[in-house]
């Protein structure tokens, strides 16, 4: 047991993900009280009072979001969930979409009646076929029973909510150029000033919301936020789910209560490393997050402040276990090749810098890796970092930084020998091989 | 400038595919999908016809296995949004195509888990075994090659996607009976 | 009061205005590519970085000024080292796939990336990896090539046809650094009236004129501003023609009397920045064949005779009849009045209607009347539609756009005209007269506006100014 269990508080079957399952548990039972019985205001101020952070990776109090949009200003709000999940390494709300999805349409309900809401959105990545229509069955059930539409349950609340395709593009993760894309545009992220929650979709008063954030939304209001601060940690309450991939034997999606420890996590709970082999390092929250390697994570427990002073961060919850004699240029080459071909090209730095990082270390994995290489890439790197419109120039430059400050020594090598100090490496004998 | 010191045509390959057959006028309409665009309007506020872009081209894709001129040509007049979006849009997505390709797209994440679990060693296997390249379709038009980025499965590393549906944890075995059972 | 301190002087910004707009208003420059005063902000080339100093000692932080709100007392820095740094690595980046073509590219000379880099940047590229290949000379349109490879994906030439022209003919196509501008493939591009303005705006040479393309340096030309007589609305514009240092004595000297080219001359009160495509053709307009000696019946004659002549048709005439062209400058048409305006009696002619497929009139600057003085032709001599009163025995035509079938039988006919036509040569007395590029004036515009010209050229040796030429055929009582 990874601590206290929120969401994946039941066993996992069949029907589990039904509606008729999902009420058995309890389920929309509170979004009745709390139509019923409380204001908007009390869902928002319930939520700011828990404490609970947001789950899609910058961590933001969700509270504090939701206080932006002015309730009774004459204008419609627009609530989206953001389910686009392209991190890579990240898989933990895609468990939310196929085994809880009642789960996450309860709490945007809540969320909708708290912020005002007509019209609710869940932005889903084109290739999660099989979760989208978990998703899209569970809407239907919600709606046939009542839970969306006109008059819910007799209150005079009404609310509609599309579930939202996208067709393959990450940077559509970030939360200006989801609604962009909600509006049938290419997914261009936007500056800001001004705020989403100030002028989002359609120029309108938008939240955005991960979807295991909205998640516990239903929880908070289910058990209230005293009890609910009673899980985790003061500085980060409640839980994470964490999908932990890579070279771990039990890799999956598991809910870790904030607090518990981050090495008892990796070697216990996920059954340690593939091979019996040493654990080189961990990219602990998507693959922009700071390496930390097995030295760093010892003593570590997995919540907000402690992995921040450990120099990285939560992140996503999308763990890698990477095992020694891992090549981590190789693994750079790798991620630069995604982040190049993820970028949208709207900005000079990152359209520009994605590309200049990718041919300098594909010239290096390919053994024609020059001296200077090394200084451009952190060059490149720190001249993205805060000079974008969105965070994936920065998010770019934080991995490659990261990784050349504790691996610098297997860059060198490899550009002085024109081959790789670990055979060039990413997989790790299993027992089968 | 060309040899001939004319400027040269915009765009070759997409001029080139412009007038391929494929593309002919004579491909069957897909207006008859607008009943269901109608519906799915309903779920949506009003004045949000632009954002139903997206859903209307992946269900023409659906329908007709890739987006045609002519599909632009009547989006353009049922949504009202200039051409140039649904350019846009089709450029943008990798999801999007303008041509059609194989009857099974075969996508094989190239992400870092995948890469960490054997993705690479299985998309050598998988162009070997098809015989073709990343990006190219086999001779009968069974299978188109693709190498995607991160698909959300990591845990089940390594995953390939062929069309819709997402087969995790295969391997060069798996894949072959894989191939063999789509026809 | 200052509203906000930059580089620690006050300065005061309008209610909604952003560090850029202030700062420019208040003398200060900051170097951009993307904003431009007329559209939308997109945010994007992030060279008009500045820094803002903290607040009560915390730390200061930097963001793009064209899309920063003022903020009361705040201290912006537009030099800082910080600022500088910067600057400097977004240019590197914007040079990292830039082919540096500026040997063979139209726009050096007055390339802002050209003028951004020597102010800010000044080193050669820091890369060491090949750049990327894009489509060269795509043929935008008909009037417009694109270089892909000099783009710098700024986006000022989508937003100008999606938010001014509102053609949308423009797109940008695929993302990352394979970007590609792309018009869009219904080629409303191509149809578009102001197509040529992305020129002007493209802040590097990978927009430009086809009928420029490489036809002159730029800095072998220069502006003389003047008025386009397409329609009344009058834009006016800059006709650039060869510097007088650098005059042409080989090659074909009529290059130094041809207009290059045509750019908008910005002007708030009439039409902004932008002029529509009819307008750049201008060249094409003031360089048609012109009419170079006067005549008598098609019989050359010196500029004398021809004024001798026409006094006497004009002091025996005893219902003579002017048709006055709406291309006459205020000058013109005023000397007219005051030497003729008694002894004719005069219509005001419309000497260009709407040609087929011309755009008649829209929103934007295009207006139905294509001429560019019909308000102080109408002011003069009133707008009443041309009727040939009973016994018109001589009719003056000024201009061009008359149809001469419609002269009453018998009268006798007096043709003032800049352009060769046949019907010059049948005129009782025939007079070139000089165009708007060889000789300052000044147009109305529809609205009231007057704008003025600058000659470029000198006129023609038998050529005359219609404004002196008119005083000389004022006929007084009892002198031939």
């Amino acid at each position: 047991m990874t601590g206290r269990q929120l969401i994946m508080d039941f066993p996992v079957t069949a029907t589990s993900h039904l509606l008729a399952d999902y009420q058995a548990r309890g389920g929309y039972q509170t979004l009745r009280k709390v139509l019923t019985t409380l204001k908007p205001e009390d869902v928002t101020k319930e939520v700011t009072a828990a404490g609970v952070l947001g789950h899609g990776g910058a961590a933001f109090p969700v509270g504090r979001k939701w206080a932006v949009v002015k309730l009774d200003d004459g204008q419609p709000h627009y609530l989206c969930a953001n389910a686009d999940e392209g991190e890579p390494g990240t898989f933990k709300d895609r468990w939310i979409l196929e085994h809880a999805p009642h789960l996450l349409l309860e709490s945007m309900l809540m969320t909708c009646y708290a912020l005002q809401v007509r019209n609710c959105f869940v932005y889903i990545r084109g290739e999660f076929d099989q979760p989208y229509r978990r998703l899209q069955a569970a809407v239907e059930e919600a709606y046939a029973a009542g839970y969306f539409g006109e008059n819910i349950l007799g209150t005079g609340f009404a609310c509609d909510i599309v579930v939202y395709r996208g067709a393959g593009s990450y940077v559509c993760g970030e939360a200006s150029a989801l609604i962009t894309s909600i509006e049938g545009k290419k997914g261009y992220p936007r500056n800001r000033p001004p705020r989403l929650t100030v002028r989002g979709l359609y120029q309108r008063p938008t939240v955005i919301n991960n979807v295991e954030t909205l998640s516990n939304v239903a929880i908070i209001m289910r058990m209230g936020a005293e009890e609910f601060r009673k899980v985790g940690k003061p500085k980060s309450p409640g839980t994470q789910l964490v999908s932990i991939s890579g070279h771990v034997n039990k890799p999956g999606v598991y809910e870790v209560e904030y607090g518990y420890p981050l090495a008892k996590f990796i070697y216990e709970d996920c059954g340690g490393v593939l091979a019996g082999r040493g654990l080189k390092c961990i990219i602990p929250g998507g693959i922009s997050t700071k390496v930390m390697t097995a030295k760093d994570i010892e003593g570590v427990t997995y919540d907000h402040k402690s992995m921040e002073a450990a120099g990285s961060q939560v992140g996503s919850g999308g763990m890698v276990v990477i095992a020694e004699g891992t090549c981590m240029v190789r693994l750079l080459h790798v991620m630069l090749r995604f982040y190049h071909h993820e970028s949208c090209g709207q900005c000079t730095p990152c359209r520009e810098g994605m590309g200049w990082m990718h041919r300098i270390i594909e010239r290096i994995v390919r053994g024609e890796g020059q001296p200077g290489d090394i200084d451009a890439l952190v060059r490149i790197s720190n001249a993205n970092d805060g000079t974008t419109i969105c965070g994936m120039g920065d998010a770019a430059g934080y991995a490659t930084v990261g990784i050349i400050a504790k691996y610098r020594d297997e860059f060198e090598y490899y550009i002085a020998n024109k081959r790789s100090k670990c055979e060039g490496r990413l997989e790790v004998e299993t027992a089968h091989a | 400038m060309s040899a001939s010191g004319r400027p040269e045509a915009l765009d070759p390959e997409r001029q080139a595919q412009r007038e391929s057959p494929i593309n002919a006028p004579n491909l069957p309409s897909m207006r008859h999908l607008q009943p269901e665009f109608e519906a799915l309007k309903k779920r949506y506020p009003a004045g949000f016809q632009s954002s139903l872009t997206l859903p209307c081209l992946r269900r023409i894709q659906e329908v007709r296995g890739f987006v045609a001129d002519q599909d632009i040509d009547w989006l353009v007049e049922y949504l009202g949004v200039p051409r140039v979006q649904i350019e846009e849009v089709l450029t943008f997505y990798t999801q999007f195509r303008r041509e059609p390709i194989g009857r099974w797209h075969v996508q094989t994440c190239r992400n870092v888990s995948c890469s960490m679990r054997g993705a690479e060693r299985l998309i050598d296997h998988l162009s070997r075994k098809l015989g073709v390249k990343i990006g190219e379709t086999t001779p009968d038009g069974r299978f188109t090659l693709s190498v995607v980025e991160c698909l959300g499965s990591c845990g089940t590393a390594p995953v390939v996607m062929v069309n819709d549906t997402y087969h995790e944890n295969m391997d060069a075995a798996r894949i072959d009976a894989l191939l063999e059972s789509l026809k | 009061m200052p509203d906000f301190f930059i580089n620690g002087q006050p300065v005061h910004a309008e209610k909604g205005e952003t560090v850029m707009q202030a700062a420019l208003a208040a003398g200060f420059y900051i170097p951009y590519f993307c904003w431009h005063p007329y559209l939308s902000v997109a945010g994007n080339c992030r060279v008009c970085v500045v820094e803002v100093e903290g607040e009560g000692g915390g730390s200061s932080w930097s963001d793009i000024a064209c899309n920063m709100p003022v903020s009361e007392g705040m201290r912006v820095l537009t030099d800082s080292e910080s600022v500088r740094e910067q600057r400097k690595q977004t240019l590197q980046f914007i040079l990292l796939n830039h082919p540096v073509d500026c040997g063979i590219c139209d726009k050096a000379g007055e390339c802002m990336l050209q003028d951004h880099h020597y102010a800010y940047n000044g080193e050669p590229s820091i890369s060491t990896v090949p750049k990327v290949k894009a489509t060269k000379y795509v043929e935008l349109s008909d009037r417009i090539v694109l270089d892909n490879e000099r783009c710098i994906v700024c986006s000022r030439c989508v937003r100008f046809t999606r938010e001014i022209s509102k053609s949308h003919g423009l797109a940008i196509q695929n993302r990352g650094d394979h970007s590609l501008v792309r018009a869009s493939e219904d080629g409303r591009f191509n149809t578009d009236p102001y197509s040529d303005n992305v020129v002007d705006i493209c802040p590097v040479g990978a927009l430009l004129s086809r009928q420029f393309l490489h036809k002159a340096r730029v800095w072998y030309l220069q502006a003389t501003p003047s008025v386009c007589p397409g329609c009344a609305r009058g834009c006016t514009v800059n006709l650039w023609h060869r510097k007088r240092e650098w005059k042409l004595n080989a090659l074909d000297p009529r290059q130094n009397t041809e207009i290059a080219r045509v750019t908008p001359l910005e002007n708030p009160a009439v039409n902004g920045p932008w002029i529509c495509n009819k307008g750049r053709d201008l060249g094409q307009v003031f360089g048609r064949p012109r009419a170079l000696q006067p005549m008598l019946k098609g019989r050359e004659v010196s500029p004398d005779e021809a004024a001798a002549a026409a006094r006497a048709l004009i002091s025996e005439s005893g219902r003579p009849v002017a048709l006055v062209s709406s291309w006459g400058a205020n000058e013109e048409l005023t000397a007219f009045k005051q030497a003729l305006g008694d002894r004719f009696t005069c219509f005001v002619k419309r000497d260009c209607l709407p040609a087929a497929g011309e755009v008649v009139e829209d929103e934007l600057l295009i207006r139905a009347d294509k001429n560019p003085n019909t308000a102080t032709a109408q002011q003069l001599f009133g707008s009443a539609p041309l009727t040939f009163p009973d016994g018109t025995d001589l009719v003056l035509v000024w201009g061009e756009g008359f149809d001469f079938t419609a002269v009453p039988r018998g009268a006798r006919l007096i043709v003032l005209g800049s352009y060769l036509a046949p019907e010059n040569g049948h005129a009782d007395v025939f007079v070139p007269i000089s165009i708007q590029t060889e000789r300052a004036g000044h147009y109305t515009n529809f609205a009231g506006v007057t704008s003025h010209f600058a000659p470029l050229f000198a006129k023609p040796r038998h050529v005359v100014h219609a404004e002196e030429f008119f005083a000389r055929l004022t006929v007084t009582a009892g002198i031939a």
